[in-house]
């Protein structure tokens, strides 16, 4: 199992951070997508949706999303057999982007993320989840 | 000061140490600004800008979705009332049309060690609350306003 | 299981067939008194609830009819204007319907050219090589599989389980026209 990288967008859609890990090839995106796989996800679903958009899934990897209220964005592409990947969002979420963006009065919400103790964090949550596995090992 | 009151285990901050802490900011910019309208206004933009990092702390902390109805908003606003001031607000004065309501606050640590002297008799005390509520809603685009009815360590309620 | 419904989309990215097989019908009606304390906007010229969800009538949902009458975009049949009629309290106590959008035929049409760039772009965004594009997406009440036939038709169908994707190999053996 590995984690390959991981997105932030803000409700705008603006990249706050991007972090790879155990890449091969090279590309990225610079604007957020989920919001549009949303809005196509509410329309054609047959009923009621809550969350809406979870993942979707191609050959070779896996690409998880997760939306706060507040229109955070956070994508996360892990290998196909990655499992629980959803509470690691959501773990990334409480415990490192609100301690440590949110709560740093002096970092801006709406800029892209700066903040080292923020980075050095979060790559070590990554690293210490199980999902994270590197091939390369 | 925002940090002090964001943290979720209030027993870690003494309480008297934010209502000081909260009573010199006041004072300072009392000081800082003749007019005790502009104080008022100062406190409401300062609470805003708490607000619109205090939702984000609050939706991790519950994670709770996003609001459907307004009665779920006030329930919300009363669990973080609880959860950041300690304080059990009662919900009151619905409209008719359910737009509009009042939070009754039976006490406030905020004023906790307030008197209000004459010449500040128009001062909104505690008007950082209302900024605070209407930016944490802001950022999970509900416009409210939210304004204080009745104040002075009578009674504080706000919508 | 559940199948919703088939879509196939072309190479270009239209739509070329759809059925929907299992769609359920999300209706509520009930009556009110004056003033509402459901909020209604225009949205894409249908009336649609925008907050205060409550009983069944969820944010979402469209108004379908008033006191029996149907409403079509904002236009009651009778000719009035729904949201306006709504304003005014001599017309309460009124009943009103509310449902889950049905999906035209033209919003399908956009959607599955709205799923085309998604599938690309999936493939693209790869951290490896050779990847296909989306093969499930995953939402909270459904999950969509896609089947890219080799001529690079992409069949695409929406279900609970995952296991369509073999019953879309024999639809495609016997030909599209047996669906």
């Amino acid at each position: 199992m590995t984690v390959y990288n991981i997105y932030i967008f803000d409700k705008a859609g603006t990249l706050l951070y991007y972090e790879e890990w155990n890449r091969l090839k090279q590309s990225g995106m610079t604007r957020g997508r989920g919001g549009k796989t949303n809005s196509f996800v509410s329309k054609i679903s047959p009923t009621d949706t809550k969350e809406g958009f979870l993942c979707y899934k191609t050959s070779k990897y896996t690409l998880h999303f997760l939306e706060t209220p507040s229109g955070l964005k956070f994508v996360i592409n892990t290998d196909v057999h990655s499992q629980g990947v959803r509470e690691l969002l959501q773990q990334i979420y409480n415990q490192v982007y609100v301690e440590y963006v949110v709560k740093n009065p002096l970092c801006n919400l709406s800029q892209p993320i700066q903040s080292e103790l923020f980075k050095s964090n979060l790559d070590s949550y990554i690293k210490q989840s199980p999902i994270f596995l590197s091939k390369a090992l | 000061m925002s940090r002090s009151t964001t943290r979720f285990d209030t027993k870690k901050v003494n309480s008297e140490l934010v209502t000081l802490t909260y009573g010199a900011l006041v004072a300072q910019i009392i000081k800082d600004l003749e007019n005790t309208d502009d104080v008022s206004k100062q406190l409401e933009r300062l609470g805003y800008n708490m607000g619109i990092r205090l939702i984000e702390d609050f939706l991790a902390k519950t994670g709770t979705g996003r609001c459907l109805d307004l009665k779920d908003t006030a329930d919300k606003i009363q669990t973080a009332f609880r959860m950041y001031l300690g304080v059990q607000p009662n919900v009151a004065n619905w409209s008719a049309a359910g737009d509009e309501f009042s939070f009754v606050l039976d006490s406030n640590p905020l004023t906790d060690l307030v008197e209000l002297p004459e010449d500040l008799k128009g001062l909104k005390y505690c008007n950082i609350i209302c900024g605070v509520i209407r930016g944490a809603l802001e950022m999970v685009q509900l416009d409210v306003q939210s304004w204080i009815v009745q104040d002075q360590l009578k009674r504080g309620s706000k919508h | 299981m559940v199948i919703y419904g088939i879509y196939i989309v072309s190479k270009s990215g239209g739509l070329i067939f759809n059925y929907d097989n299992n769609v359920p019908k999300i209706e509520t009606e009930k009556k009110f008194s004056y003033p509402l304390d459901i909020k209604l906007q225009v949205e894409n010229k249908k009336i649609v609830v925008e907050f205060g969800q409550r009983d069944g009538i969820h944010v979402g949902h469209v108004l379908y009819a008033v006191n029996g009458v149907p409403v079509t975009g904002t236009q009651m049949d009778d000719g009035q204007n729904a949201l306006e009629y709504l304003e005014h309290k001599e017309n309460y106590p009124a009943t009103l319907k509310f449902g889950r959008p049905k999906m035209t035929t033209n919003e399908k049409i956009f959607l599955a050219s709205m799923f085309y760039p998604l599938f690309a772009i999936a493939s693209q965004l790869s951290p490896e090589p050779k990847c296909s594009g989306i093969e499930v997406l995953e939402a909270d009440t459904f999950r969509l599989n896609c089947f890219q036939t080799l001529t690079e038709m992409p069949i695409r169908c929406e279900l609970f389980d995952s296991n369509l994707k073999s019953i879309l190999e024999q639809i495609e053996k016997s030909g599209i026209a047996n669906i």
